[in-house]
């Protein structure tokens, strides 16, 4: 039964999913060549790894441990503070050579990215199987770091193609050979099928991606919903899943969080850390036209206990002058005297567009007119000059001590070796080598 | 597209104008925004217009309206009358670039031109996906005017040719020099007598191509 093909049609669709090796490792490892070969590690300023290259992973480093704990298993650890400028020119440059290739590219994180192929056979004279491997050669080749392809006839199964074999990995999984890949896939490994999930479909004999995508629809429709039915009718090689190609240009909501250490109990500086959160996601509500109904403030104490509380707003609005009421009532609610403080973050949320605010009775809009221009300004005033070129003072208070200190407070090369006519927050668009010629 | 013409002499004559006789800044206005509708329509039609055209794009009821404002604008030497009480443009068809209230000494260069433009991104990089910074440190590329501290673009995209500068590593080490390429021999060149020609012993491994070098001066 095993052997049963799950649909005949070799190419009804071609989905190619990419996934960059171990990213910001690789990224670290393109600039810097004489880290090739090393175990690296990012995520200094965060004090866990965020991302280790395959080289600290054979040596038993994983995501999210503790640099202490690194230094233990791996004594020759390289680790280095997470350097988001490169990494995003990277990213913006791998989806850029995959639209070489083809206009329908979604990327779908930093490090992914769906590629629709369908049809270009003919444009590229060879399989979609050669496509792909071209696609992987001129990245990696361009870049200089490696990534992982999975081609498929779905989503679902281009992404299990890319985790198949990696690194460096190039997985073709055409119609008639689905089921061999399935085989001895645990059904937890499939894309949007969580732990809780796998353990229930556990409890009616399904452990293998295979027994999933071979239950009959009326059992998966009685016992699950739609987002799973919608995988099961993927695994099985209906594409239910688009590529979508536009950029994301609506959120539910924003959230931004900073840790700092070492924790701290200074109201003020707490504060501080707070309205500068709320500014920076203004700002991204703005550059979106997006305008906020709720706020939710949260704490993180120096003993990973949190805090937090939900304030309605009595009108839409992204402008920080009109949050600040409500934050500095929130935040007196939920902060406790003489307890260190080590995270503060804000949410927005219930964002609305920003064009249909109502205004209500006792609104001035005179005065609401007035601040639009005001934060107009300072928009305009931070696309020439950076960001933060003029903050609300009660943000300033951030400045009494750096967001990291110590050894942790290490910044990215990128940042201290700039050029003339650079400045710590406008650079070159390009990534820097940081070879000694 | 809409250009804004208004004459170049009037700027002169018209603060004299204004000294002399209008009491309100209104009336100011309403006279350049009726200057520049006529402009507009000789720079539309190659001509300038009749009065009962003035009528019209001035929204003026009469002809006598005209008469008092195209007497006004020859005594500004916006225009004159020939024999025959035709108009003729004088300082209305040179024309210049109305940027706010004040107007530029220079004619507007046409679109068509700023269109084949390239900025200085397209001009030094070919291919922006494949291209990297690097700050030189060494002086070995001296002579080809490469200095330290210059800033290099280097093209990871690009098949590296005889004559080309290149980023390699050379057994174990990585250097900025020419590459000279003579059938299977390889050689890296140095543009700086003080340094020695290179010749791979084990390995080359060239990770890209110098596309320009730039240095700002301040």
């Amino acid at each position: 039964m095993d052997n049963q093909p799950l649909t005949i049609h070799s190419w009804p669709r071609a989905i190619l999913h990419l996934d960059a090796d171990a990213f910001f490792a690789s990224c670290e490892q393109a600039i810097h060549p004489e880290l090739r070969g090393k175990p690296v590690i990012t995520g200094k300023e965060r004090g866990i790894v965020a991302a280790a290259s395959y080289e600290a992973k054979a040596r038993g480093v994983k995501r999210g441990m503790s640099l202490y704990e690194v230094k233990k298993v791996c004594p020759d650890i390289v680790i280095l503070p997470s350097d988001y400028e490169t990494y995003s020119l990277f990213s913006l440059r791998m989806f850029e050579i995959l639209r070489r290739f083809s206009p329908d590219v979604e990327g779908y994180s930093i490090d992914e990215a769906f590629v629709e192929l369908t049809g270009l056979r003919r444009s590229f004279h060879g399989s979609y199987g050669m496509i792909a491997q071209k696609m992987q050669e001129t990245v990696e080749a361009e870049l200089g770091l490696t990534v992982s392809v999975g081609l498929s006839i779905t989503k679902v199964l281009a992404k299990i193609g890319s985790k198949h074999n990696k690194p460096h990995g190039l997985t073709v999984i055409p119609g008639r050979d689905i089921h061999l890949y399935l085989k001895d896939l645990p059904v937890e490994k499939v894309w949007g099928i969580g732990p809780n999930t796998a353990a229930f479909l556990r409890k009616f004999g399904i452990m293998t991606a295979l027994q999933f995508a071979k239950k009959d629809e009326h059992f998966i429709k009685n016992h699950l919903s739609k987002p799973y039915q919608e995988i099961w009718h993927e695994l099985n090689g209906r594409s239910v899943y688009p590529v979508t190609t536009e950029e994301k240009s609506s959120y539910q909501s924003i959230s931004k969080a900073k840790t700092f250490t070492p924790p701290s109990n200074d109201e003020t500086f707490i504060f501080a850390q707070l309205a500068k959160n709320l500014e920076n996601a203004c700002i991204k509500a703005r550059r979106y036209n997006l305008a906020a109904t709720k706020l939710i403030i949260f704490l993180r104490t120096k003993e990973f206990r949190n805090t937090g509380i939900e304030l309605k707003l009595s009108r839409p609005t992204a402008y920080p002058s009109d949050l600040f009421g409500p934050l500095r009532e929130g935040f007196k609610r939920i902060y406790e005297l003489y307890s260190f403080y080590r995270q503060t973050g804000i949410v927005l949320a219930g964002l609305v567009s920003e064009t249909g605010v109502q205004y209500t009775l006792f609104d001035d809009p005179a005065r609401i007119e007035k601040m639009s221009r005001i934060y107009h300004a300072v928009d305009d005033l931070s696309r020439k000059f950076g960001k933060y070129t003029v903050c609300h003072a009660a943000s300033l208070p951030t400045k009494k001590q750096t967001q990291h200190e110590g050894e942790r407070g290490d910044v990215p090369q990128r940042i201290t070796h700039l050029f003339r006519g650079e400045n710590r927050r406008q650079r070159l668009g390009l990534p820097l080598l940081h070879i000694k010629v | 597209m809409c250009h804004c013409y208004i004459p170049s002499l009037l700027t002169v004559n018209y603060r004299s104008l204004y000294n002399e006789t209008v009491k309100n800044k209104v009336r100011e206005d309403k006279l350049r925004s009726r200057i520049r509708k006529i402009a507009r329509f000789y720079y539309q039609k190659g001509r300038m217009p009749s009065f009962s055209e003035i009528a019209e794009i001035t929204g003026f009821q009469s002809k006598n309206a005209v008469f008092k404002l195209v007497n006004k604008l020859e005594k500004l030497k916006v225009l004159e009358r020939d024999d025959k009480g035709r108009l003729i443009a004088l300082s209305i068809a040179a024309p210049v670039k109305l940027l706010g209230t004040v107007e530029a000494g220079f004619p507007s260069p046409a679109e068509e031109e700023l269109a084949d433009n390239l900025s200085l991104d397209d001009l030094l990089i070919q291919n922006p996906e494949a291209t990297f910074l690097l700050k030189v440190s060494g002086d070995s590329m001296s002579e080809a005017g490469i200095l330290p501290g210059d800033m290099v673009l280097v093209d990871k995209g690009e098949q590296p040719k005889n004559g080309d500068i290149v980023i390699a590593e050379v057994d174990g080490q990585w250097t900025m020099k020419y590459l000279r390429k003579r059938g299977e021999n390889v050689m890296l060149l140095p543009a700086n007598p003080k340094y020695q020609p290179i010749k791979p012993k084990k390995e080359l491994k060239i990770s890209g191509v110098v596309t320009a070098v730039v240095r700002k001066y301040r």
